[in-house]
């Protein structure tokens, strides 16, 4: 039909319009007026259709910028759930934008703190995410890491944003600069974007601390004001849609940034800043079979089963630690065979839990479903991941190790701060 | 009182209406309720302009980031949510504000957009949270007449009302969460109107339609004028902030000395949008925002308008010129009759026996009367059953105001007081005051009657057997 951009006209039986052709729909021609408004023309009504000028090609300005070399030298890694886009007025469209020069200009801020090169990895939501993009982002870091830079920001869409945070903990070892995940949480096409604010946030802590590793930069509350530097291993998504959705989870925040002050304040113990270290990967099996499966009422055996062709399998269980798993009435017969079931999957494969309930460790010494549980062969016992965390693990354990009972060891003991050994009373909602 | 030639200068003229409706937000479920005082709780947000400002520059946009304020959010709990917030996307639109656009739009006569596309006009003056302004448009090509002329209608829109100014400070401004969200229903007017005075008319007349569909807010703020004018081949400027059409003569009229003098000064006249000020003037209040600042709310889907409950109903204007015509009463009693939305058909069908213009007198008038003697409210639509009584002639017409103003003072009416005379019995009690008062004229009888007997007897009557037995 007409290119996006087009002028055209249209007429039907009672009126004409003119405006810039935006999209065909079903039943309807969609374009903008001048006076800024779309509206969708029926198609039925339509009775002459014409192009009255083509569309005007937008002029994008490249320049590049210079670089300080007394300032310290940041890689923005863009995977999606973009920080910065424009909104092309004269269609509607919002366009991604990646470029040095395109950050620079809208976060003019950045250029006074540090260098800037930005690279786009990927342009996908985080929900998409596989195995593999781990692995590309983690080999990113390290090339970035041995061309000196003196940390990574990773922009990435907010729903698998703390499960990336967790593989690349894993993924990257031996780490020596900071490697800060952003996301946002209002389209950054917006005025009221949380993604500049986070975006400085991760940069001062970069420029202003002697942090290294992994972690999450995210709005602290709904105030465009402080962000909090969140455990890459001990935070989820708590919230659909609010910009502090990101809370940490049995632990404590590691610090906090005032962006208007300029301020850092720790609050938890960190790793130090070392450019000397030399990182290691150990990456992710991309054609691992991993599954996640809640516990819930009315279970059947046969959901289970379903998995008993993967590798590894994460049950997320009851309570501190169940699931039905005892036939207690003439209503409960199926409980014995979901007992069965799990018997049968922990002898194939690495079995292990992790709290519904979020918060809290799993103990499943305390009620006798939990002992029949730790009888069938399940791993996690005293952990307190997350459900993704210990997601991430089990599959980041299934690449690297063979032995199956050393996989059951590592899983249960704390390798990069999933888990804490200790239950302080400040951990709880967060 | 002017003496500026409006024909001679080529004065140009349109408006803007923008009407809040009553029910709940349009993209929330939070009430529409303004509300003043401590707030439950504050939020601090700083919004910059989009990459969408560099490029096709939008003067409004770029002038408020100039700024660089932070702003302050006052909400509270019970009546503000995470969507005032920019917190949560919009919810499904307010069906019945879409409604009453859609009427509006009919009785505007204009066309319905076929499918309606919410639009985020990015407004960074603070006054939205999330940075812009959703709007959409319902109708185009429509008109009006005012006094026997047409004025076309360019556009209805339905969109959110903005958050209100609480305070303004060098660093920050402060903003009342309250009011964001409303449904407004905005009515733009072609460039048409050619003297001040007219625009007067028609903004009375967007008004008396928008009012008719019975789903508008009422009181100060609840509807806002815009006007923007210019002068043949000069700059428009917009003028917002009237909140009283009758204002708008006399702020033209001032506007366009202004320009005048402007001229004269051999300068130019900007384009921009000025604010009007109590004392009639105007003062500077942004440059005029470029037509280019929309891009559509990708969280709400289009919505092809459902017409089958969409109706067009009588407007006020209408309904007063039928009553008048029906029950054959005054136009001031008709229109307040209109105004307090009185069902006064099945009023009058439900008293047939009574005359129109008494019931409606009773109604409107006898709760002034009592106010103004007795400084007493009453509301005559919650105690009918007495003019019923009277309707069943248990009691005269004329105990009908006595009896509201007992009832008015909290008294509980005791109606067999009231009681009418038979008509026998008032014949007899006639010709008891003719043989005592022999000497006394026809008025003075019917007064005596009266003072004795108020309330209890009707009047037409007594005077019927007065003029009989009075020889």
């Amino acid at each position: 039909m007409f290119k996006q951009g087009e002028t055209i006209e249209l007429k039907t039986n009672v009126q004409t319009f003119q405006g810039v052709f935006i999209k065909e729909e079903k039943d309807f021609v969609v374009l903008k007026l001048g006076n800024g408004y779309n509206i969708g023309v029926s198609k039925r009504t339509i009775k002459e259709q014409k192009s009255i000028a083509k569309p005007k090609p937008v002029k994008e300005e490249v320049k590049k910028e210079k670089q300080d070399k007394k300032l310290p030298s940041i890689t923005i890694l863009h995977t999606g759930g973009t920080i910065a886009s424009k909104v092309d007025y004269s269609t509607g469209a919002v366009i991604a934008k990646f470029t040095e020069s395109d950050i620079l200009k809208l976060f003019p801020e950045i250029k006074e703190l540090a260098n800037i090169k930005s690279e786009l990895v990927r342009n996908m939501q985080s929900e998409m995410m596989r195995f593999a993009h781990y692995n590309i982002l983690a080999k990113a870091i390290k090339k970035e890491a041995e061309k000196g830079a003196d940390g990574i920001i990773i922009t990435h869409g907010t729903d698998t944003l703390h499960n990336t945070s967790a593989a690349l903990s894993f993924a990257v070892e031996n780490l020596g600069i900071p490697v800060m995940l952003v996301g946002s949480q209002r389209s950054s096409d917006r005025g009221s974007s949380d993604s500049a604010i986070n975006l400085l946030a991760a940069t001062q802590f970069i420029v202003n601390s002697d942090f290294a590793g992994v972690a999450i930069c995210m709005h602290e509350n709904p105030n465009d004001d402080t962000c909090l530097i969140l455990p890459a291993c001990k935070t989820r998504k708590m919230h659909t849609s609010r910009r502090d959705a990101f809370r940490p989870i049995n632990a404590l925040p590691i610090a906090r940034v005032f962006v208007e002050k300029k301020k850092i304040d720790f609050i938890s113990e960190h790793d130090k800043k070392d450019k000397k270290k030399k990182i290691e990967l150990k990456l992710f099996n991309e054609k691992l079979k991993v599954g996640l499966v809640a516990s819930h009422v009315q279970m059947f055996a046969s959901e289970l089963l379903a998995y008993k062709d993967f590798d590894g399998l994460v049950i997320e269980l009851l309570g501190i630690g169940h699931m039905p798993t005892m036939k207690v009435d003439e209503f409960t017969a199926e409980n014995d065979k979901i007992l069965l079931a799990i018997q049968e999957l922990a002898k194939k494969m690495p079995v292990v839990v992790a709290p519904l309930p979020i918060y809290g460790r799993v103990n499943m010494n305390v009620y006798t479903p939990g002992k029949q549980l730790i009888e069938a062969g399940v791993i996690g016992n005293y952990t307190d991941m997350t459900p993704e965390t210990a997601f991430i693990k089990l599959a980041w354990l299934l690449s690297n190790y063979k032995d199956k009972k050393e996989i059951a060891e590592l899983f249960e003991k704390n390798l990069h701060g999933e888990i804490s050994d200790r239950s302080e009373k400040e951990f709880f909602l967060i | 009182m002017t003496s500026i030639n409006y024909d001679e200068l080529g004065f140009k003229c349109g408006i803007e209406i923008h009407q809040q409706l009553e029910g709940h937000k349009l993209f929330c479920h939070c009430p529409t309720e303004i509300r003043k005082g401590e707030p439950d709780f504050e939020v601090v947000r700083r919004l910059r302009a989009s990459a969408g400002e560099e490029g096709r520059v939008d003067q409004a946009a770029l002038h408020e980031q100039k700024k660089q304020k932070y702003f302050v959010y006052q909400g509270y709990n019970d009546i503000t949510c995470d969507v005032e917030l920019d917190e949560e996307p919009p919810h499904p639109i307010n069906k019945e504000a879409l409604a009453a656009a859609l009427q509006v739009a009919l009785m505007t006569n204009c066309q319905i957009v076929d499918e309606l596309q919410v639009m985020r006009k990015t407004v960074i003056d603070g006054s939205n949270t999330s940075g812009f302004q959703r709007t959409m448009l319902i109708g185009i090509n429509g008109f009006i007449e005012v006094d026997g002329r047409k004025i076309s209608i360019d556009g209805v829109f339905l969109e959110e009302e903005a958050c209100q100014i609480i305070e303004r400070t060098k660093d920050y401004d402060v903003y009342n969460l309250s009011r964001m969200g409303i449904p407004l229903i905005e009515i733009a007017t072609g460039p048409d109107i050619t003297t001040p005075e007219e625009a007067k008319e028609v903004a009375a007349k967007i008004g008396m339609i928008l009012r008719s569909t019975g789903a508008c807010k009422r009181g100060i703020g609840t509807i806002r004028q815009d006007v923007n004018i210019s002068i043949k081949g000069l700059n428009r400027v917009e003028i917002k902030g009237f909140q009283d059409y009758k204002k708008i003569p006399k702020a033209l009229d001032i506007e366009i000395k202004r320009h005048l003098d402007i001229i004269k000064k051999g300068k130019k006249i900007e384009k921009e949008v000025r604010k009007l000020e109590p004392d009639f003037t105007t003062s500077f209040q942004r440059p005029m925002p470029g037509g280019h600042r929309m891009y559509p709310e990708t969280d709400i889907p289009p919505i092809v308008p459902d017409m089958k409950d969409v109706k067009v109903v009588k407007t006020i204007e209408e309904k007063v010129d039928e009553i008048v015509t029906d029950f054959k009463l005054s136009k001031d009693l008709a229109v307040e009759i209109v105004k307090q939305d009185i069902d006064f058909l099945k009023i009058v069908r439900d008293l047939a026996k009574l005359q129109p213009k008494f019931i409606a007198d009773i109604i409107i008038n006898a709760p002034k009367e009592i106010k103004k003697r007795f400084k007493k409210d009453i509301n005559v639509l919650e105690h009918l059953e007495v003019l019923e009584k009277a309707n069943k002639n248990n009691i005269p017409t004329s105990a009908v105001f006595e009896i509201l103003t007992e009832i008015a003072q909290g008294q509980k009416p005791d109606f067999n007081k009231y009681q009418g005379m038979s008509e026998a019995e008032l014949e007899q009690e006639v010709i008891r005051v003719i043989q005592n008062n022999p000497d006394a004229p026809i008025n003075a009888l019917m007064g005596m009657l009266m003072a004795q007997h108020r309330g209890k007897i009707d009047g037409k009557k007594a005077m019927e057997f007065l003029e009989l037995h009075k020889k």
